[in-house]
């Protein structure tokens, strides 16, 4: 966490900028992401080590700048309190106590049953995508090339990068001065949009291709997200397992942000 | 007009139509045609397409009757025209739908009180593509307005009518595995939301 706390004040000091971008998933989400992620038993969390996670995962979206909605904090607070009150001693037993974690749990299921219940609709023949009806159509063979590809969600973007930067921030195991950092995230965002205006698209990894430091990789993850709120750049990958993409679908011209 | 020419022009109607032609509609361009002798006619052409086994298929969907392709051609049909991929819908917005499926008519804050999260832009986003439609209002403070789905969400998900729905069984499960209280919604969780 000091790693990260350090990079958090160093990212702060210079030039502050906020990315705000909208949360699809919201907080039961990421503790049934972080509960299957650990293949945990929903009727018996571990509360202090899922608290830990949830409260880092928030700390890692600080680093990022990253604004999140309110309703994270609120079930960080709830969850803060049912860790202090399986930490009470348990009073002589007359009647039996509910476990502090009831409440929680029955919300976490009953979104769970809501998320299956949308899996399973989406797994029908679904019009438009599996099935196709009779409308009147007058453009078939236009120039676009266009695969179907998916979007990206924050999330897996976010768990992306995660990965991505442990596997490569060992290169700079002993950071070298943030002194010497100049670049600001527009002129990163200027730098992206000139090598996808090349390239066209990009995979997640290559972004990071020409990255010096752990703040470079920070920042030009930045860079992207705002690229991405921006409507500048598609974040989309042909399935869930496949590479992410990076497609620039802005302007040929740079814009001005 | 014998039976057998009232099935081709009801198969014709259909052919033509780009919405589900329901029973009801059919009895209206056949007035003197008994509902029953349509629904047999139906139900012979829908029998008919399937067993011709074609690239498409007459199905029934939202309340009345459809040509559908069939699913092992999307791909193809996509590759001659990418702009009949019409469906777009995100994680979160299924998540809503289902949410509204399910528990229709219900309040957007009843919808918050499940997903733990905002979801006013998501319920935007399926009112303009007509996935979901206002029902009313609910008689409580604030008269919040109450969503239930279309029959464009029929259509889209291929469903005769929303008892097609496969039921949340694990609901149940969870009623009887956890604590009795097990109200839709969490009133005094609406404040934090």
């Amino acid at each position: 966490m000091t790693e990260l706390n350090k990079q958090q004040e160093q990212f702060q000091n210079p030039e502050p900028c906020l990315v705000k971008v909208q949360l699809f998933e919201g907080p039961l989400d990421l503790l049934l992401h972080l509960i299957k992620k650990n293949d945990l038993d929903i009727y018996d969390i571990p509360i202090a080590k899922i608290t830990e996670q949830y409260i880092e995962y928030l700390e890692f979206m600080k680093v990022l700048n990253l604004q999140f909605a309110g309703e994270y904090l609120v079930i960080a607070a709830e969850l803060s309190l049912i860790k202090s009150k399986m930490l009470l001693p348990k009073p002589v037993i007359e009647e039996e106590e509910e476990d502090p974690r009831a409440e929680l749990v029955r919300r976490l299921i009953e979104y769970q049953v809501y998320k299956d219940a949308a899996a399973d609709l989406v797994g029908r023949d679904v019009l438009g995508r599996d099935v196709f009806k009779r409308e009147y159509i007058d453009n078939s063979f236009e120039q676009s090339e266009e695969v179907e590809l998916i979007p990206v969600d924050l999330w897996s973007l976010i768990e992306a990068f995660r990965e991505f930067y442990k596997r490569r921030s060992y290169l700079w195991a002993e950071e070298i001065s943030y002194e010497a950092e100049s670049m600001s995230i527009e002129d990163k965002i200027e730098q992206v949009i000139f090598r996808l205006q090349d390239r066209r698209q990009l995979r997640f990894e290559e972004l990071f291709d020409d990255c010096s430091s752990k703040f470079d990789l920070v920042i030009t993850f930045l860079a992207l997200l705002e690229l991405a709120r921006t409507d500048n750049v598609d974040v989309v990958q042909d399935s869930p397992e496949s590479p992410i993409l990076i497609t620039y679908s802005g302007e040929a011209e740079s814009g001005s942000f | 007009m014998d039976l057998s020419d009232i099935k081709k022009a009801i198969e014709s109607i259909i052919f033509i139509s780009d919405q589900p032609v329901s029973v009801d509609k059919l009895s209206l361009a056949f007035p003197n045609v008994e509902r029953a002798q349509l629904r047999k006619c139906l139900k012979e052409l829908v029998e008919e397409w399937e067993a011709l086994n074609r690239g498409f298929l007459l199905s029934e969907i939202a309340g009345g009757f459809q040509f559908r392709t069939d699913p092992r051609y999307s791909e193809d049909i996509s590759n001659y025209n990418k702009k009949v991929r019409k469906f777009r819908l995100s994680r979160a917005a299924l998540e809503v739908t289902a949410i509204i499926a399910y528990k229709q008519p219900v309040t957007k804050v009843e919808i918050e009180a499940i997903r733990g999260v905002d979801s006013s832009g998501v319920i935007n986003v399926l009112m303009e593509r007509r996935v979901i439609e206002i029902k009313g209002r609910k008689e409580v403070i604030g008269k919040p307005f109450l969503y239930g789905t279309t029959s464009e969400f029929l259509e889209v998900f291929g469903l005769k009518t929303l008892n097609d729905l496969p039921t949340l069984k694990e609901l149940d499960e969870i009623t009887q595995n956890l604590e009795p209280s097990i109200t839709p919604v969490p009133e005094n969780n609406e404040s934090t939301l």
